[in-house]
């Protein structure tokens, strides 16, 4: 994926969460959100690169 | 500044009373809090009501608890009866005041111990600075013009600067080990869930602990005791007893080692120096890895921002423009966050969890840096690390991530490498053994590896 292609998926990323959560953006805000979003998506990166059995749960507190 | 253990001693002995204590906290707050902006709140009147209530009881001959006229301050995350809990925001101060007291309060004021104020602190907890734009930055005592840490630095700030012995603060990430490092303090994140949070406003449900800063391992042991016991308010506590810890427990036959590969690079000569300081005095010779410690990091970011942007959300939606332009950037980014990423994130963490429980099998102890600089300026947002110039406010959180990210007890010591600022190590232990982390906090006191001082 291209540099450009990156940026355009994180720019559709913040716009369709800030218009799904009615949030009313401001020009400003929004090269701040898209830095932001582009380092959780490195971060996501890594854990998604990293392989886990199928049977490896999360641990959940939930307690019925 | 006396210790809480000193001021506690000498009020059970008649030497002072809870009131000569709590006025003179109210005075030293009245000097240097308009420099050192550590306190949003003093509760002057309620504090006094309820030193004279340990004086009566003193008085009438009844058992004092174990913090018996110790002033105390809470970050202003916790509730405190008659305030609202602003959690360093704007928009909660809006809201109604709290009716009662967060349980933590209650537990310490249980115990004897004086409520003074509510601290400072980063806009809804997403800090590692300090800094709040909306109630100004809490100030290093030891350089004003450094950062407190955060994001409790209104807990950092008002210990180190003599203001009260004891503050409570919250760690999801780091906020705890954080302004314990860049003030030069001791500082307890406990074992995640030990401790109750009823009565506080979340961040990250997944990694928020509560716990104590102060000015000796013995006083995080005193006040941690205190807070100690099971809260039904409290969904995510643990089923466990209380389990007092003994610091004064004869020092030896612990297997220690410092953390290797990750915990190794990526920080300041000065960070590392503290803890072969630390390592040496507790005779650590063996390297550990934390297997997977960067991805561990990754994960605890991706859960933070993703948790804080959906507590967020409604008022993202209602007030956007009210929030610290840095936090709401970040939480903006966070509703966009894929479910799966999230889901990942916390699959890998029971992964990693499991991976570093073998390490608590071969290790009683393991030696980190708290932070990897000492306190950056204020208004600094880039450092400089192995020739790499990076943004400043998630770096400084490389550490402790990984460490809370598993909810693993530690205690943050304050190491002097040279002659200039602090900078913290961590003690992290395997889950439920706060013991341990104190004893070693304490026996690194003793032998004046680690100390506070003014």
């Amino acid at each position: 994926m291209s540099a450009s292609d990156e940026e355009n998926i994180t720019a559709r990323a913040v716009d369709t969460a800030a218009a799904l959560f009615g949030v009313a953006m401001q020009p400003e805000w929004r090269a701040a959100a898209m830095m932001n979003f582009a380092t959780l998506t490195g971060a996501a990166g890594l854990v998604l690169a990293f392989p886990l059995e199928d049977e490896a749960e999360y641990g959940p507190v939930f307690h019925p | 500044m006396r210790t809480a253990s000193a001021i506690a001693s000498d009020v059970r002995s008649g030497a002072t009373t809870a009131r000569a204590e709590t006025e003179a906290a109210l005075s030293r707050i009245a000097a240097a809090n308009p420099v050192i902006n550590a306190f949003t709140d003093v509760v002057g009147e309620r504090a006094l009501r309820t030193a004279e209530a340990v004086d009566a009881a003193a008085a009438s001959g009844r058992a004092l608890g174990p913090l018996a006229g110790v002033p105390f301050a809470v970050k202003n995350l916790f509730d405190v009866a008659g305030l609202a809990t602003r959690a360093g925001s704007r928009i909660n101060r809006a809201n109604a005041p709290a009716g009662r007291d967060a349980a933590l309060v209650r537990r310490l004021e249980a115990a004897g111990a004086v409520l003074v104020g509510a601290l400072n602190m980063g806009e809804y907890a997403y800090d590692f600075t300090g800094e709040n734009c909306h109630d100004g930055p809490s100030r290093n005592p030891h350089d004003t013009q450094r950062m407190s840490g955060g994001s409790s630095g209104g807990s950092g700030a008002a210990v180190a600067a003599g203001m009260v012995p004891i503050a409570l603060g919250s760690d999801t990430n780091g906020s705890i080990r954080v302004p314990a490092s860049f003030c030069g303090l001791f500082g307890l994140k406990p074992t995640y869930g030990r401790l109750s949070r009823a009565g506080s406003f979340p961040f990250v449900s997944s990694f928020d602990h509560l716990g104590p800063l102060g000015l000796s391992a013995a006083d995080l042991a005193l006040a941690y005791d205190a807070m100690q016991g099971a809260d039904p308010d409290d969904p995510a506590q643990a089923a466990r007893p209380v389990e007092p810890v003994a610091i004064a427990a004869e020092w030896g036959g612990l297997r220690i080692a410092v953390a290797g590969e990750y915990f190794a690079r990526g920080g300041a000569p000065e960070a590392f120096a503290a803890v072969r300081l630390a390592a040496e005095a507790l005779g650590a010779s063996e390297v550990v890895e934390f297997p997977e410690a960067a991805r561990a990091r990754a994960a605890a970011y991706v859960i933070s921002a993703a948790e804080g942007a959906a507590l967020h959300a409604e008022r993202l939606r209602t007030q956007a423009d009210a929030f610290d332009p840095a936090v709401r950037d970040r939480l903006i980014a966070g509703l966009a966050i894929p479910a799966a990423w999230v889901l990942q994130a916390q699959r890998f963490r029971r992964w990693y969890r499991d991976q570093v429980r073998t390490v608590f099998e071969k290790f009683d102890l393991v030696l980190a840096p708290a932070t990897p600089i000492r306190a950056p300026l204020l208004g600094q947002t880039t450092i400089e690390l192995d020739g790499v110039t990076m943004p400043l406010r998630p770096n400084i959180g490389v550490f402790t991530q990984p460490i809370s990210f598993i909810g693993l007890p530690v205690a943050a010591v304050p190491v002097w490498p040279d002659d200039g600022l602090p900078i913290g190590v961590q003690l992290i232990a395997a889950p439920w053994r706060e013991d341990l982390v104190l004893r070693a906090a304490g026996r690194l006191e003793e032998l004046g590896v680690a100390r506070v001082q003014r």
